[in-house]
């Protein structure tokens, strides 16, 4: 798991009771230790015991709307993301009793019982929402007024999944991972439960995408990739476009160090909620911004002003949007089939000539060697 | 040059015919080994989308590798592009210009007349040839044509890399450096030249893979691997068969009239 | 002689040749006319699959609810995702709307004649316990709560099957792990059977049950609707009216799964049979759905009575 292996703890070549009271001693140490670091987490989280059913993979239905709902909780799984030290009643906060009757939607804006270290408050998304609801993406447009089509406008769950690490590990080179190496300078101090483990992968998770670029570019393409959305929004099919770039090229092949969506649609530096319409002046993708969003200081800062006129979304069909492109490809096509077309039609003429290489509908005498030379040297004149 | 590599050779009782020197099939050898290597590192980036793309690309060293492997073959064969340009100013200068210096003949016309003469240049007898050639291949003629040192689709062999690399090279440079490229031209031009290097490529890649390659590999009687390329002599039978008046020729200045062989097939 | 099968040869490759040039022909178009993406002609599948898409999708965009529904459901497709967190990989089944991590990707019961008709997830009508029951469905067969032995005496051997090959197999290994992720998922499912009196063990839904099935499902579009109805009662023949409770296995006395047998540890029987499982079970009985044990009856006066309705019996 990426995990740097366990360090040898004793030679083998030791005499074997020193090598035995060491062991012993290592033991009794991890154990104590183990004993501070693990508690037991998720009987702490899961005081109830949510898990004796929702462990279960096939707890599942399909609701009144033919939907299929799972119960299920992965809860290795569900460790792994900083959502860990929140109890299952924290966020589905109508259950009160178990067995429990079917819950109501989770609410991702209500204050959990964390309280955030920075301004001792207690924890909440709701500054997101706020983000969301100014950025392209909110319900309602300026005025407050409901736009077409609000069904089509993602809430959280939308693009959310719950969320998990994914630290990294510095401490001899990079690496994806936890380094316990690294850890163990942290528990030096702070042994207390997972603190420092959650502490390490949350901090390092957010010194890289918390997703893979590819990941990203799935998640937008869930709405913008669908062709009867782009129909009702009027919308091009910018994903397609994107996956034609060496951007979206270099994302699919793993890149994760080129740019994805969100590296071009939200103003360098600010929240990833906060996508704006091009049409909007203070947006990344308007016109008058567009270079200073590709010359930010991670991406083509050595670029002039003028590789914003570049069109990353082209469509190659659109003639009237995209004549140069539309144009030249015609051309190449055209070039392209032109010259293989010919020479196919040739080397199967050729072969097929090959098949009966004596036969011909006109007879003629075969050439002398004179006449052949002589027909030759009229080009050779100089 | 005559002497470096005699025009007819005998190898175990057979002859073969000059065409390549050995530093045009090394200039060949970088030119196929860096189109290759093209190839394997920029079609996948070209057909993302298929199956066999990514582990092509991932053989070929992935995102982090793969790129830079392509840049610095199509640096190579930039500058082989550039070497090969000067290499024929100088034999152009030295077969041609050179004896019409001393000769004292030398003026626009005979400098433009020389210029044609090279033998890569296409001329009127290609034109026959083709004509000849439609006429043989459609049971019309029962003579094929009688191709001289370079034939019409040698030429064109010739001059598709000589005009693909002018096009792929700096569309291929400009998006490279494409940050210090938009500090004097447009970006809009690296659409442009994304098309040019895409497409162009294609074509060139269709084009190896079948024409060429069966011009020189699949065609009945080269196949498994026409060798010429190298040891830059070709066999008696496929010279008569795909160059005979250079054979011809060859065999007359030979004193060797009286063993030339008819052009029939088998 | 030589000469002739050289000729031969050279002929042959020829023709050869002359077919891979057509082929090239046909090839190059649409290597040509796309330009590169998946879905400009070099694939047709995925183009055509976009067509459809496109087709669905527009239905949505008239459609009333209903329709919605239907046609969204259509769309869907068994797909997985992908999250990569650079150390590990998580390949999962992706489930519309879901927010927690699955985590896995679940094997198909190819085997079971049931989910042929009724789905992998079949249980709708007890309102109040149907997720628990589908639970159970994911690693115990249909027929082993569904069809209890008729005659006095008679008892039922279980095994596992595998849900892929749906061959028995023993104890699976998810069964005696301690990873709890690998609770209930064994790709395995018990399954009710006779012993033969050679010593030979049979599952009841055996090649002769499953010819039934597939040949009805061949036939069906040729029968009448009353003949249908009779098919399907053939079918269902051995169905019991009331199927398995709770309590037969979840309780300290007696367990109808033989829990020991089929490779269960002890301490996972315990679970089952003990305070925790069958206490809860008498728990909910209690204070929560007086009728739980009767599916349909119980909880939801709206829903009808199962033996009116259910398409099993």
């Amino acid at each position: 798991m990426g995990v740097l292996p366990n360090k040898r703890l004793h030679h083998a070549t030791q005499r074997q009771a020193e090598a035995f009271t060491a062991a012993l001693a290592i033991f009794l140490v991890i154990f104590m230790l183990g004993g501070l670091i693990w508690t037991p987490s998720v009987q702490a989280e899961d005081e109830l015991n949510c898990v004796l059913c929702h462990k279960f993979r096939g707890l599942s239905r399909i609701d009144e709307n033919g939907r299929f709902r799972l119960f299920y909780i992965n809860e290795n799984l569900f460790m792994k993301g900083p959502h860990k030290r929140i109890m299952c009643m924290d966020c589905h906060r109508d259950i009160k009793k178990i067995p429990h009757d079917p819950a109501e939607k989770v609410s991702c804006t209500v204050e959990c019982h964390l309280t955030e270290p920075s301004g001792k408050q207690k924890f909440s998304h709701a500054p997101v929402k706020k983000v969301l609801e100014a950025s392209v993406h909110s319900k309602y447009d300026k005025e407050g007024n409901l736009k077409d089509y609000p069904e089509d406008y993602p809430s959280c769950k939308n693009c959310h999944e719950q969320p998990l690490y994914r630290p990294l590990s510095f401490f001899k080179g990079e690496s994806a991972g936890i380094s316990r190496r690294g850890l163990s300078r942290c528990k030096t101090c702070h042994q207390t439960g997972d603190f420092a483990e959650d502490f390490y992968s949350h901090v390092t998770s957010r010194l890289q995408k918390t997703r893979e670029s590819k990941e990203i570019v799935e998640v937008c393409a869930k709405c913008h990739g669908d062709p009867a959305f782009q129909k009702r929004h009027n919308l091009d099919n910018v994903i397609e476009s994107y996956k034609e770039t060496f951007h979206g090229k270099a994302v699919s092949f793993g890149s994760n160090e080129t740019a994805d969506c969100l590296d071009c649609h939200v103003v360098y530096g600010e929240s990833v909620h906060s996508v704006e319409s091009h049409k909007e002046p203070t947006a990344s993708t308007h016109k008058n911004n567009i270079a200073a969003t590709c010359r930010n200081e991670e991406c083509h800062f050595k670029a002039g002003e003028a590789l914003a006129s570049y069109q990353v979304h082209t469509d190659y069909d659109n003639a009237e949007k995209y004549p140069m492109q539309y144009y030249m490809l015609k051309f190449f096509k055209g070039l392209m089939a032109a010259v293989l077309y010919f020479f196919v039609v040739v080397i199967f003429l050729e072969l097929l000539r090959r098949l009966f290489p004596n036969f011909s509908f006109i007879k003629e005498k075969p050439a002398d060697a004179e006449s052949v030379l002589r027909n030759n040297s009229t080009e050779k004149g100089a | 040059m005559q002497n470096k590599y005699p025009r007819i050779n005998y190898r175990n009782g057979k002859r073969f015919f000059f065409r390549f020197s050995l530093l045009q099939r090394i200039q060949h050898v970088i030119l196929f080994s860096c189109v290759i290597t093209l190839g394997l590192t920029g079609f996948p980036q070209r057909y993302y989308n298929e199956e066999w793309a990514k582990p092509l690309f991932t053989f070929m060293g992935g995102i982090d590798v793969a790129p830079w492997i392509h840049r610095g073959a199509g640096s190579v064969l930039l500058a082989l592009f550039f070497f090969h340009t000067g290499y024929w100013m100088f034999l152009f200068f030295r077969n041609r210009i050179k004896p019409l210096i001393e000769q004292r003949t030398l003026s626009p016309v005979t400098f433009f007349k020389a210029f044609l003469a090279m033998e890569m240049m296409p001329n009127g007898k290609d034109g026959r040839d083709i004509i000849q050639m439609f006429k043989w291949l459609l049971y019309l003629s029962p003579k094929p044509p009688q191709y001289d040192r370079i034939s019409w689709k040698e030429k064109f062999d010739y001059f598709a890399p000589y005009w693909g690399i002018p096009i792929l090279g700096p569309a291929g440079m400009a998006l490279w450096f494409r940050d210090e490229f938009s500090q004097v031209l447009p970006g809009w031009l690296l659409n442009a030249f994304y098309i040019m290097h895409t497409d162009e490529a294609l074509l060139a890649g269709l084009f190896l893979f079948f024409v060429h390659w069966y011009n020189v590999h699949y065609a009945p009687e080269k196949f498994p691997l026409g060798t010429v390329f190298l040891t830059g002599y070709l066999s008696e039978a496929d010279m008569i068969h795909e160059h005979y008046a250079e054979y011809i020729e060859a065999m007359t200045e030979s004193g060797l009239e009286h063993e030339i062989k008819p052009q029939g097939h088998h | 002689m030589l000469h002739l099968i050289k000729t031969i040869i050279n002929k042959v490759y020829i023709i050869f040749l002359m077919c891979f040039t057509v082929w090239y022909g046909f090839f190059l178009y649409p290597v040509i006319y796309g330009h590169g993406g998946a879905d400009h002609g070099v694939d047709m599948v995925a183009s055509a699959d976009a067509e459809a898409d496109a087709e669905i999708s527009a239905l949505l965009n008239e459609a009333d609810m209903q329709e919605k529904q239907f046609a969204s459901a259509l769309k869907e497709r068994a797909s997985t995702a992908t999250t990569n967190l650079g150390y590990m990989v998580v390949e999962e089944e992706y489930v519309q709307g879901h927010f927690h991590h699955v985590g896995m990707t679940v094997e198909p019961d190819d085997t079971s004649l049931c989910i042929r008709c009724h789905g992998a997830i079949p249980h709708d009508k007890a309102k109040a316990i149907r997720a628990f029951l589908n639970m159970h469905a994911f690693y115990i067969a249909c027929e082993t709560c569904h069809i209890q032995p008729k005659d006095e005496g008679q008892i039922w051997a279980f095994r596992w099957y595998d849900k892929e090959s749906g061959s028995p197999i023993s104890t699976p290994p998810g069964l005696t792990s301690k990873d709890k992720s690998m609770y209930g998922n064994y790709g395995a499912k018990i399954a009710p059977g006779r012993i033969s009196s050679s010593g030979q063990f049979m599952f009841l839904n055996d090649e002769r049950e499953r010819a039934f099935v597939e040949k009805y499902l061949k036939e069906k579009d040729r029968l009448g609707s009353t003949q249908q109805s009779k098919m399907k009662k053939v079918i269902h023949r051995r169905i019991d009216e009331k199927p398995l409770m709770c309590d037969g296995c979840h309780n300290e006395k007696k367990s109808y799964l033989p829990f020991d047998d089929l490779g269960y540890p002890h301490r996972r029987k315990q679970d089952l049979v003990g305070t925790e499982v069958a206490g809860m079970v008498a728990k909910y009985q209690e204070f929560y759905m007086p009728k739980f044990l009767l599916p349909g009856k119980g909880w939801d006066a709206d829903t009808p009575n199962p033996t009116e309705e259910h398409d099993t019996h």
